[in-house]
């Protein structure tokens, strides 16, 4: 845990996984019309008293788009913000709905594994405190 | 200033307009070769039994009951009637129809004008009520920045500068203008802002493996 929140970023990795699947992930976040209407397809929204930042949206314009806004330059504080968004917000059911047809779930996939990069993700340990929640 | 607008600018609105939607299409096909079947090829799918239309028509409407027809049947209409108003209101306006058909000669079906009229008014306030669901719906703020105000804009400034125009409020000359300007805008800005959902949502479909795809959205990313 200790070790997740101190270790240096590198953010040229992370650029350059950005830049592998530059093409499709920045189509998807440009096509998102920011309409909310993905909200009630994810049961963790409508289980948490319908709280925006489950929004499947949510979740995938403030990692995925924030990173690729920064253009990976992000420091690991960012990194372990998103952790939260990414691993815990979200399970990966694949039952978010979009109306355009934005592939959400391979937006929140994709941030997993840059995330995965920097060795952020959740340990095992991590159960109590849930300092990362 | 106003020749170069009505003319040249038009021709590079319109040639920026389909080359970026032709682009985008050739880009989307290119980055969705590879393939993957979703559902079972046609040959081992069970033949559903023979519906009659009016079964066809209930179970049409008993899946409305699952999607956002139930959970929020306002946005459903407004936002149907607002899309289906934002393209057929232009399209269809005899004042466009006029000056096409003294620019190539070919003109397409006009509505009488009062109805281009109400349709305007229609866009306007179903787009005054996306902006309130902006401004006010927490959910949507959440997600919302400048940018999606700015396209909001850019989608209803012809509409509204449109209509001030045919009501000839404030002065003609610099309303038309701007209508032009505004309309000229939106075609650029469609290939390369969100706007673009109007093509994605069709090609989209090539990706879903659902009811709503396009041979079985077979095609992957």
């Amino acid at each position: 845990m200790a070790h997740q929140e101190t270790k240096s970023v590198d953010t040229e990795k992370i650029k350059e996984m950005l830049n592998q699947r530059k093409g499709t992930m920045k189509r998807f976040l440009s096509h998102c019309a920011h309409c909310s209407i993905c909200a009630e397809s994810c049961f963790l929204y409508m289980a948490h008293n319908k709280d925006p930042q489950y929004m499947p949206s949510y979740k995938v314009i403030h990692s995925l788009g924030k990173l690729y806004r920064k253009r990976g330059k992000v420091d690991r504080k960012f990194l372990m913000k998103i952790k939260g968004m990414v691993w815990r917000n979200c399970v990966l059911c694949g039952r978010c709905y979009c109306p355009i047809g934005v592939p959400i779930p391979s937006m929140i996939t994709f941030t997993r594994n840059i995330c995965r990069s920097q060795e952020v993700y959740p340990q095992l340990d991590e159960t109590s405190s849930e300092s990362w929640l | 200033m106003l020749n170069f607008v009505q003319g040249h600018l038009i021709s590079i609105a319109f040639i920026v307009f389909i080359l970026g939607l032709v682009y985008q299409g050739i880009q989307f096909f290119k980055l969705t070769k590879k393939k993957e079947w979703c559902v079972p090829p046609s040959s081992i799918e069970i033949k559903r039994e023979k519906m009659t239309t009016q079964q066809r028509i209930l179970e049409g409407l008993r899946s409305l009951n699952g999607n956002l027809w139930k959970t929020d049947p306002a946005l459903t209409f407004i936002t149907v009637v607002f899309h289906i108003c934002l393209i057929a209101t232009p399209l269809f306006l005899l004042g466009h129809n006029i000056l096409l058909d003294q620019s190539w000669g070919v003109r397409l079906f006009s509505f009488p004008e009062s109805l281009s009229d109400l349709l305007t008014l229609i866009v306007l306030i179903c787009g005054v009520y996306f902006l309130g669901r902006r401004l006010f719906l927490a959910r949507v703020r959440a997600i919302s920045s400048v940018y999606d105000y700015i396209v909001l804009l850019i989608a209803l400034a012809p509409f509204l500068t449109g209509f001030l125009a045919y009501h000839q409020w404030f002065d003609y000359e610099i309303v038309i203008l701007l209508h032009i300007l505004s309309g000229q805008l939106m075609l650029i800005t469609i290939p390369f802002t969100k706007l673009g959902h109007m093509l994605f949502f069709f090609l989209y479909r090539f990706l879903i493996g659902s009811e709503y795809s396009f041979v079985r959205g077979s095609r992957t990313w």
